[in-house]
């Protein structure tokens, strides 16, 4: 029984820094520019997803496939009543094929929209702007890789999703001419 | 391989035969020679017959001659001598010459002559006695008388000459027998000579060689003898003192059984008292069995109740799990409603701030889960390890439960066990008792033996001495037999 008695006091606790934030004015809240990331891990790197790029978060949402000369097309998924066509992350970073269950969805884009699958989201992360650093500043030059963020316990490349959707576009491109020749 | 018997035996059978060959050529040879011998003898008295036939035949006529010249009866006395024994001469002759035909011719001859001629003389005597002389002149001129006795002369000379002839004959047969006699004895006594000593040799170097061998062997069997009796006597000495120690041993055996009794005695004693101890013990082992039986239950009221925990925990976990489900999902609807807020511009600043708020209620939630989800993996880890601790502690109590049985079932058979003891141990008394007697014969006897050994030690040294002997006795017939070989 006394073994219970922190988680107890963790729940006190949890419910007094609520009503304390909840309580205390809007002027009180410090304005810092912050930015807002996803954590997650691709083959064991670590990157980061800007919450400002997507347009939503999903988990285990069935993948249906789908035939094309894309390989990194995984299939359609519906997400909030749209079907979506589903790449996988690691394909567009260059990784092969990761091992373990694609259960982690980001939605990419209002209009055409699309989604990219992972397997591990580690958290959902906010840290200040002088915190996010670019690409060339830190010598970092992997593809679809912009930024780089400094979070509490380590430094993760942030990829962009303009880029990822530009390379999608591309290759459907080519794909129509080819199809077209 | 012959033995010296056969061997002597065949050399003084050959020896004797060949004696009994000469011996019976040597008599054969004599018996020809007394028989020719006899033969002339019996010629000799022919002869000395045929000379008397014609002796008394004279002296008949010389005595008829005298009388009738003087008529002096005395004349007539060689005439009548001669004519009593002139028959019985010839019939002795008539029987000597039985066996030659020609003799018995002659005589058959000669007697009627004899018989003329001596009628003719007692004719002329009886005329002379009656003084008729001229009658007896006249009968004498007629000359019969004269012609009967040269006839008689004639035989008497032809029977003389072959008797001769035989009596030569004979005495060459006698000279060739004897000779055939002298020769057999010579040469069958040299030749017995020769093989009697060539026999001699061969036998004496055979039983020189056969009996050197064995002689020599009785010497290394006696110089072996020697060796062994003198193990014997070293070995008969060892038993000897072995027997001395054994004596001592067996005495000191005697005293170990009378202790050994005297043990078991006490050991009948403490048989039974430890009888009437396990006894109070198995009273207090059954008492200790229904306090064990009671803690089993304990323990297994204890192991139910662990297991209840361990399921109720399980239950715990799943709860959790969809606590930890809620709050990930809270998260996701958080984020979800800080990127709906954030494209809601000024207008969801608000609603992004309570989002906010819900995700890092969501975070902590999640994060509390975790640490519960320990929390409960130790107590589920704990239940388990108390789980097995109690079933172990069961098991034990099991353990102990079963050997409490076995306990009062050894402590029944130690009582049973006891009273054998008891039995026993008193059997061992008696028994130590017989054998302590026996013991005390068994020293008796052993006394005997020792005294035996002794005996056997002196015998030994006899037959030591006896064996040195024999070797020196071997020793002297090798220089015999050497010394007859050299010889």
């Amino acid at each position: 029984m006394t073994s219970l008695l922190p988680t107890t006091a963790k729940v006190v606790e949890l419910r007094s820094v609520f009503d304390r934030e909840r309580a205390a004015p809007s002027s009180s809240r410090t304005e810092v520019q912050t930015e807002s990331l996803l954590a997650i891990r691709v083959s064991r790197d670590a990157y980061a997803i800007r919450v400002s790029e997507i347009s939503g978060l999903a988990t285990d949402r069935k993948i249906v496939a789908f035939p094309s000369p894309i390989s990194e097309l995984l299939g359609v998924a519906g997400l909030r009543g749209t079907l979506v066509p589903v790449y996988s992350l690691a394909g567009l970073l260059g990784y092969g094929a990761e091992a373990g269950q694609l259960r982690w969805l980001v939605l990419c884009g209002t209009e055409e929209p699309f989604a990219l699958a992972f397997t591990d989201f580690e958290g959902y992360v906010r840290i200040p702007q002088e915190q996010l650093y670019s690409a060339e500043q830190k010598d970092v030059t992997r593809t679809h890789v912009t930024h780089v963020a400094r979070t509490i316990d380590m430094v993760r490349a942030v990829v962009s999703i303009p880029l990822f959707r530009e390379t999608i576009q591309e290759r459907c491109r080519k794909y129509s001419v080819q199809k077209e020749r | 391989m012959w033995t010296f018997g056969r061997k002597i035996a065949a050399g003084f059978a050959l020896a004797f035969l060949l004696l009994a060959i000469i011996g019976g050529v040597a008599f054969r040879s004599i018996g020809a020679l007394t028989s020719t011998s006899q033969s002339v003898t019996h010629t000799h008295q022919v002869l000395e017959h045929v000379a008397e036939v014609l002796s008394l035949l004279k002296d008949v006529e010389t005595g008829q001659r005298g009388y009738i010249i003087t008529g002096d009866e005395a004349f007539l006395e060689p005439y009548q001598t001669g004519t009593g024994n002139v028959h019985t001469v010839i019939k002795e002759l008539r029987e000597l010459t039985a066996d030659n035909a020609n003799q018995q011719s002659r005589i058959e001859k000669m007697e009627p002559l004899i018989t003329a001629k001596l009628t003719e003389l007692k004719q002329t005597i009886d005329l002379r006695r009656k003084g008729n002389v001229e009658e007896v002149a006249k009968i004498v001129r007629t000359g019969e008388g004269k012609k009967d006795m040269d006839d008689l002369r004639s035989i008497l000379s032809q029977m003389e000459r072959e008797e001769r002839d035989l009596l030569k004959q004979r005495a060459d047969e006698v000279e060739a027998a004897s000779s055939g006699a002298k020769s057999t004895i010579i040469y069958g006594t040299a030749f017995c000579l020769v093989f009697v000593m060539a026999a001699g040799l061969f036998i004496t170097r055979s039983l020189s060689g056969q009996i050197g061998a064995a002689v020599r062997h009785v010497q290394s069997s006696s110089a072996e003898l020697q060796s062994a009796a003198n193990q014997q006597a070293s070995g008969a000495k060892e038993s000897a003192t072995a027997m001395t120690e054994i004596t001592t041993t067996i005495s000191e055996l005697l005293a170990t059984s009378r202790q050994i009794a005297e043990s078991a005695q006490r050991v009948a004693h403490v048989a039974e008292e430890t009888s009437s101890a396990a006894r109070s013990g198995d009273t207090t082992v059954q008492r200790s069995h229904e306090s064990v039986n009671n803690v089993k239950r304990q323990v297994d009221l204890i192991v139910a109740h662990m297991l209840d925990l361990g399921k109720k925990s399980q239950q715990i976990g799943g709860i959790l799990e969809i606590i930890n489900e809620l709050a990930e999902q809270t998260n996701i609807l958080a984020i979800n409603a800080t990127i709906e807020a954030s494209g809601a511009g000024d207008a969801g600043k608000r609603f992004a701030v309570v989002a906010d708020e819900i995700r890092k209620l969501a975070d902590r939630v999640g994060g509390s889960t975790k640490e519960i989800r320990v929390l409960i993996e130790e107590i589920r880890a704990a239940v388990n390890t108390t789980v097995m601790a109690t079933e172990g502690g069961s098991k034990a109590v099991d353990l102990g439960a079963r050997q409490f049985v076995e306990v009062t079932a050894a402590l029944k058979q130690i009582t049973e066990l006891l009273g054998t003891t008891t039995a026993a141990a008193r059997e061992i008394e008696l028994s130590t008792k017989q054998q302590a007697t026996a013991v005390e014969q068994v020293n008796v006897a052993v006394s005997n033996v020792a005294k035996a050994a002794k005996e056997t030690e002196v015998s030994s040294g006899q037959t030591l001495q006896t064996a040195g002997q024999l070797a020196g006795l071997s020793r002297d017939l090798i220089r015999l037999i050497q010394a007859t070989a050299g010889a």
